[in-house]
């Protein structure tokens, strides 16, 4: 594999570096401050209708989020509760 | 009085104490009380020793002079057989013991450790288990000192997400927490941290697509302050106004979903289950966020920000004040979760500064300044590191070499270090009178090929097979020579010394004034060197293998050396559940297929002496005694 070698300017602004540097992700040209990732020759800069295409579902995607809700709003209950009346109740079931 | 506790979900907590004083006028009592606890020689109130998380004991009793003369003194089996990461700690004079699933703890008096003072042990979902990513560690506890209204309180994480206060002085559950639901990946490994009134807790599950957070609960209350998330809108990210207001070029606002792929940051990784550490006078806590999600880096083009970052966030708000992003977009799983060790030095202008160093996965130890996040060295943890050229102090990027680049279509070959790191989990320790960190080095490397699959609630998300096996110092024919152990100045970047292992130096290191630098083996010995030379002086082989870190208190005037040992977490994860596929366990089952002809399987503590000086010395302790 071709190796490419880009000696990064001892500069703190990276951001102009970049546009006219060919060859494979270094990581080192820049579009922005902190955005140097770049697709690999070859590989598409957006998956989304490639063959990489990782299809993710929207529902699946939102369960995580959904569960910590969930938990926030059964621990709120809870701290609630011993605030109250000095006792820990797990079981929000049996919390009034 | 033994007690047997956790039997149910409703946890009884005594009543008077807790219905006043929610507040938090206290706060800076608790961390007073914990810095002074912390400076005795008789304690060991977090993991890291203090909140600078230096695993460093002044203490000289046990020297290079006469450490050959050091002998177990007591012990005590955990009674379970799975990996034991972290130590326990030691606070007047109760030493209080973790455990791997379903995550014991046990309180044992220091004057007759024989008798166990109380045992929580709690009834967890058995399914934690098969979502757990590398057997089923866990790294430890944190305690809280009390108020003198609020009893002391011992904090834990379970496997199932659960975080648990428990009453120091008696075991019981004074509070309960879900932090996390294994029905979506989430699982808790991490020992949690206290600062102030405020129990911190990390996330586990980045392998199962978990998006990482941290979160802050009143440790008087379970009540939730704060939660910052690694990936997402900057609200959520926990973003100060002045974010990386000192270094520009890191990047700041809008990345946390600008640099993803549509909602791939909603399952995109990031998750913390490391080490924390704190700076009082900044207020400042610091931590590494995880690898980005799938393994697979096809699949999420971008940065994916704020993965793989070194934080510095204000303790009271979780806001960050600096993030700076080490593996932009990574493509080996170089979790940067890693443990955070502070000091003060002076860098080579001159200048005394605060400092943050930082072994990471990725095979660099950083040094930042803790105050703003500049970057004040980035050197090869081995100078075999070949995915990153160098980096860049300036900019603050690795410069790759693509050759070692992985995609899709692609098997990328001898990739160093593979996805274990050159340094993983293992807390490392820092002598300030000499200006070293002790390190416990991985010298493991990969190839690597990627797969794609769907992103499914709950289920693994890692999308690549591995294949690992000793870097290029080790014995590649007989799988040895997988670790290092390093003494490294981070000013110079020098290592002052260095030595091969048979394998990985998982758990970590414990300096002391004697001039030594003591850790545990994966094959089972707990070592001792001359921290100035690295000469061996004085090994140990104890029942099984060790993934944790030593300790060390003094009791009643005699210094003890303490480490956990119980052979498991990643290396271990092909003998623990006894795999053959070399690509198993995420790649590690090939690596450490040797390990089992140098250990097996069993948790416990062993506690070591000069001479074996213990509390059975005196016959009489621990006897049965009619007058009770």
């Amino acid at each position: 594999m071709t190796k490419t070698i880009v000696t990064l300017a001892a500069s703190a602004v990276i951001l102009a570096v970049g546009a006219g540097v060919a060859g494979a992700y270094d990581g080192t040209k820049c579009k922005a401050a902190g955005v140097c990732w770049e697709p690999k020759p070859g590989y598409p800069e957006k998956v989304a209708g490639s063959k990489y295409d990782p299809k993710h579902n929207p529902a699946e995607l939102a369960k995580q989020q959904k569960s910590l809700d969930d938990q926030a709003a059964r621990n709120a209950k809870r701290s609630a509760h011993f605030q109250k009346t000095g006792k820990w109740v797990y079981d929000v079931s049996k919390i009034q | 009085m033994m007690k047997h506790l956790g039997k149910g979900l409703l946890a009884g907590a005594s009543c008077a104490a807790l219905m006043v004083a929610m507040g938090s006028a206290s706060s800076s009592f608790a961390n007073d009380k914990l810095n002074e606890l912390s400076k005795s020689n008789e304690n060991w109130v977090m993991p890291g020793k203090n909140y600078s998380s230096q695993n460093y004991s002044p203490n000289t009793q046990i020297n290079t002079e006469n450490v050959k003369q050091l002998r177990a003194a007591w012990s005590f089996s955990t009674g379970l057989l799975h990996g034991h990461e972290g130590t326990p700690l030691v606070v007047n004079g109760v030493m209080y013991v973790h455990t791997s699933f379903p995550n014991n703890t046990f309180a044992l008096d220091l004057n007759d450790p024989g008798h166990i003072l109380w045992q929580h042990k709690p009834k967890q979902d058995p399914a934690a288990r098969s979502v757990a990513c590398c057997d089923l560690v866990n790294r430890g506890l944190a305690y809280w000192p009390g108020d003198g209204k609020v009893p002391a309180l011992i904090i834990k994480t379970q496997l199932d997400g659960h975080l648990v206060a428990l009453n120091a002085e008696t075991g019981e559950e004074y509070w309960k927490v879900e932090n996390g639901d294994i029905k979506v990946g989430q699982t808790l490994t991490q020992a949690p941290y206290v600062i102030k009134d405020l129990a911190l807790v990390g996330s586990s599950g980045a392998e199962l697509g978990v998006r990482g957070h941290t979160t802050a609960y009143n440790v008087k209350t379970g009540e939730q302050v704060w939660r910052v998330y690694a990936t997402g809108p900057d609200n959520e990210v926990g973003l100060a106004d002045d974010f990386n207001s000192a270094n520009p070029h890191y990047g700041q606002k809008g990345l946390g979903t600008g640099t993803w792929e549509g909602d791939a940051w909603k399952i995109g990784g990031g998750t913390n289950w490391g080490w924390y550490a704190y700076d009082p006078e900044t207020n400042l806590f610091h931590y590494g966020s995880g690898n980005p999600a799938p393994w697979n880096e096809t699949m999420r083009p971008g940065d994916n920000k704020w993965t793989m970052t070194i934080w510095g966030r204000d303790a009271d708000t979780g806001k960050a004040k600096f993030g700076y992003q080490k593996t932009p977009h990574d493509e080996w799983d170089y979790a940067g979760v890693n443990v955070m060790i502070l000091s003060e030095q002076t860098d080579k202008a001159g200048k005394k500064r605060k400092l943050l160093t930082h072994p990471d996965r990725n095979g660099i130890v950083y040094t930042l300044d803790r105050e703003n996040g500049d970057l004040v060295s980035a050197n090869k943890l081995d100078d075999t590191v070949n995915w990153v050229k160098q980096v860049d102090l300036k900019t603050g990027l690795p410069v790759r070499d693509p050759e070692f680049g992985t995609r899709m279509d692609h098997k990328g070959k001898e990739i160093c270090p593979s996805a274990m790191g050159y340094h993983n989990q293992g807390h490392d320790s820092y002598d300030p009178t000499k200006e070293l960190f002790f390190m416990g080095i991985n010298h493991i490397c990969m190839d690597w090929e990627p797969f794609m699959l769907p992103y499914r609630a709950g289920q693994f998300f890692v999308g690549a097979t591995l294949w690992m096996y000793p870097g290029p110092k080790g014995d590649r024919q007989n799988y040895l020579g997988l670790g290092q152990i390093k003494a490294y100045n981070a000013i110079s970047g020098d290592y002052k010394w260095e030595k091969m292992e048979r394998f990985s130096v998982w758990g970590g290191t414990l300096a002391t004034a004697g001039n030594l630098v003591f850790y545990g083996t994966l094959d089972g010995f707990i070592k001792a060197r001359n921290s100035d030379t690295g000469e061996l002086l004085w090994k140990y082989k104890l029942p099984s293998g060790v993934i944790g870190h030593p300790m060390t208190y003094e009791h009643k005037g005699t210094q003890y050396v303490a480490i956990m040992y119980g052979v498991g977490g990643w290396p271990g994860v092909g003998l623990v559940f006894d795999l053959q596929d070399p690509t198993a366990g995420l790649g590690a089952v090939g690596a450490f297929k040797n390990l089992q002809n140098y250990t097996q399987m069993g948790g416990g503590l062993q506690v070591f002496s000069l001479d074996g000086k213990n509390p059975y010395n005196d016959l009489s302790v621990g006897e049965f005694d009619t007058k009770g």
